[in-house]
C-alpha cells in the first residue's frame, strides 16, 4: 500500500520551503528544485482536500 | 312538625354567584401553570390550571378564553414569547372570576402577560446554567478541538426535517469538490420525548471515532425549542468527547444547548459552511504560500538579474567609456592620417594623371607606327607582286633549271633561256653576255 499522504507534513514542508525561498542567502540554482518540490506539494495537498478518506482508513484498521 | 326552610338549588348557586362576585368584582392577575389546554372546535379555548408544591397540585381551577378573546391572545403571547400556548408552561393570565350555576366557578382569561412567562422561562434557563456551570458542563466542549479539516461527521436530526436536506446538498454539492463522510443518527427533536431521544443518539455516535457530532434540528416549529434547554441534554452535550456542533435554528434565542456546545450555527446553510471553510481555509493557505514562494523565487531571480544587469551595464560603460576614448584618438589620427592622405594622394593622382597620358601617348604613337608600318607592308607587297611588274613591261628570265634569273653570272653564250611576259612567255638562246649595269628605265639590248 502507498504511503498515506501527510497533509500537515506536507504543510510545514511547504513553510520551510517558502522560508528558504524568501531567504536572500538561498543560491539561484537550489530555487528551480524548491519551486518544483513546492509545486508538486501544492498539487497533493489540493487534492488531498478532495478526497474520499474511508478507503484508506479501513486500510490502517486491518 | 316544622317545615325546613330551605332554597334550592338554583338559588344557591345564585347567591353564590352573587357572593363570588361581590367579593371579586374587578380583574385579577393570576400567576398560574397550565395544566391542560382543549381548544375546542367551538372556538372558545378550555384550560385547566394549577399550582404545584413539590410535585404535587394544592391548587387547580377551570379556566377559558372566550373564541373572541383566544385567537387574539394566542398569537400575541406565541409571538411576544417565542413559544406555544400550551400545558406545562407557567403564565400570568388577567382573569375574571365567574361563576356558573350551572358549572360552578371558572376563570375567564381575557389577557396574558408574555413576560413573565419569558421571565419564568429564563429564571429556569438561568438555574440550569448556574447547575452546569457549577459543575463545569460549560467549558467541557471549549476544551476539545475540531479538526483542522474535519471529515468524519455524525448528524442527529430527524429524517424528514427539511433542514437536513439542505444541509446535505449544501455540504457534499460544495463547488470546490472537498470530500467528506456523513453519517445520519435519527432522534426526535421537538416535543417532551425530544431530549431522551437526542441523549440516545449522543452515546450511540460515541461509539465510532468522528471527528464532529452536528444536533440539526432542521425544521418544525419554532416555537417548541425548549428542549434543547433541557438540562440532561445539556449535560450529555456538554460530556460528549467528540465537538458537538448545533444548528438549532432560532435566532431570537440562545438555547442552553448551544451554549455548552464547541460551536453553535443559526441555519443548515452555516452549518455546512462551517466545515466547508475549514477546507476553504486551508486552500487559502495553500494560495498563500504558492504565492509567497512564486513570489519570493522572482523577487529573487529579479535580484540576480538586475545584478548581472547591473554588472553588465558597468562593464559596458566602461566599454563605452574605453571605446570613446579609443574613438576620439581615431578620429585624430584619422585627421591626420586624411590630411596626409590627401596631400599624398593629390600627388599619386597626378602622377597617375601623367602616367595614364604617357601610356595613352606611348600607345596612340605605337598603334600609328604600326598603322604605317602595315601600310608600307602593304605597298611593297603589293609593288613586288611579279604579275604587277610584268605589266609594267618588265619581263622574268629562267634559266636551265627553269629558275629566275637575277645575275648574268651563271649564265653562258649559248645557254637557252625562258623569257616570262605578263601575257605569255618565249624562249631565246644567249648570242652575248655584257656584264654592266643598266640605268633606270632605259634597256639597251642592242
Amino acid at each position: 500500500m502507498a504511503e498515506k499522504f501527510d497533509y500537515a507534513k506536507a504543510i510545514k514542508e511547504l513553510e520551510e520551503i517558502a522560508a528558504k525561498v524568501e531567504n536572500p542567502e538561498t543560491k539561484l540554482d537550489d530555487i528551480d528544485a524548491l519551486v518544483g518540490r513546492s509545486k508538486e506539494l501544492l498539487k497533493l495537498c489540493r487534492e488531498y482536500l478532495r478526497t474520499v478518506k474511508d478507503k484508506i482508513d479501513s486500510l490502517d484498521k486491518d | 312538625m316544622a317545615q325546613r326552610e330551605y332554597i334550592d338549588l338554583l338559588e344557591l348557586q345564585k347567591r353564590i354567584k352573587e357572593g363570588i362576585e361581590d367579593a371579586f368584582p374587578g380583574r385579577y392577575w393570576v400567576k398560574a401553570e397550565i395544566a391542560s389546554f382543549s381548544p375546542r372546535a367551538n372556538g372558545h379555548c378550555y384550560l385547566e390550571l394549577s399550582q404545584s408544591r413539590g410535585g404535587l397540585p394544592i391548587a387547580q381551577s377551570r379556566a377559558m378564553i372566550w373564541k373572541w378573546y383566544y385567537p387574539r391572545l394566542k398569537a400575541f403571547f406565541e409571538q411576544a414569547a417565542g413559544q406555544p400556548l400550551q400545558a406545562g408552561i407557567t403564565v400570568l393570565v388577567k382573569v375574571q372570576v365567574a361563576f356558573s350555576e350551572l358549572y360552578g366557578v371558572s376563570l375567564f382569561i381575557e389577557d396574558i402577560d408574555p413576560a413573565f412567562t419569558l421571565g419564568e422561562k429564563a429564571l429556569e434557563r438561568k438555574r440550569t446554567i448556574e447547575f452546569l456551570t457549577r459543575e463545569g458542563y460549560m467549558e467541557m466542549q471549549k476544551e476539545l478541538a475540531l479538526p483542522e479539516l474535519p471529515y468524519r461527521l455524525a448528524v442527529i436530526t430527524s429524517k424528514t426535517a427539511a433542514g437536513y436536506g439542505d444541509f446535505r446538498k449544501h455540504l457534499l454539492e460544495n463547488e470546490e469538490g472537498y470530500a467528506f463522510r456523513l453519517d445520519l443518527f435519527e432522534a426526535l427533536m421537538q416535543g417532551e420525548q425530544a431530549p431522551a431521544s437526542i441523549i440516545s443518539a449522543i452515546l450511540k455516535v460515541q461509539e465510532e471515532p468522528y471527528d464532529a457530532l452536528l444536533i440539526l434540528r432542521g425544521g418544525g416549529s419554532d416555537l417548541d425549542l425548549s428542549c434543547f434547554d433541557d438540562a440532561d441534554l445539556a449535560v450529555a452535550i456538554a460530556s460528549c468527547p467528540v465537538p458537538v456542533v448545533t444548528a438549532i435554528g432560532h435566532d431570537r434565542d440562545v438555547h442552553i444547548a448551544d451554549l455548552v456546545a464547541h460551536t453553535s450555527v443559526k441555519t443548515p446553510t452555516a452549518l455546512a459552511d462551517l466545515f466547508l471553510n475549514a477546507y476553504r481555509a486551508q486552500d487559502e493557505r495553500l494560495d498563500r504560500l504558492a504565492q509567497r514562494i512564486g513570489s519570493a523565487a522572482l523577487r529573487l531571480i529579479g535580484r540576480e538579474e538586475l545584478r548581472l544587469n547591473s554588472s553588465d551595464a558597468a562593464v559596458q560603460r566602461a566599454i563605452r567609456g574605453r571605446l570613446s576614448v579609443l574613438e576620439m584618438l581615431l578620429q585624430r589620427s584619422v585627421g591626420r592620417i586624411s590630411k596626409g592622405l590627401l596631400h599624398k594622394y593629390a600627388d599619386t593622382a597626378r602622377l597617375c594623371d601623367a602616367a595614364i597620358h604617357r601610356v595613352r601617348f606611348a600607345a596612340q604613337a605605337r598603334v600609328s607606327a604600326e598603322v604605317s608600318r602595315v601600310a608600307l607592308k602593304e605597298a611593297l607587297i603589293g609593288a613586288s607582286d611579279p604579275r604587277k611588274i610584268l605589266g609594267l613591261g618588265y619581263v622574268l628570265v629562267t634559266g636551265k633549271d627553269n629558275k629566275v634569273l637575277k645575275t648574268v653570272e651563271k649564265v653562258r653564250v649559248g645557254d637557252r633561256i625562258g623569257v616570262r611576259f605578263n601575257d605569255g612567255s618565249l624562249t631565246a638562246k644567249v648570242d652575248e653576255i655584257y656584264t654592266e649595269r643598266i640605268d633606270n628605265n632605259i634597256v639597251n639590248i642592242a
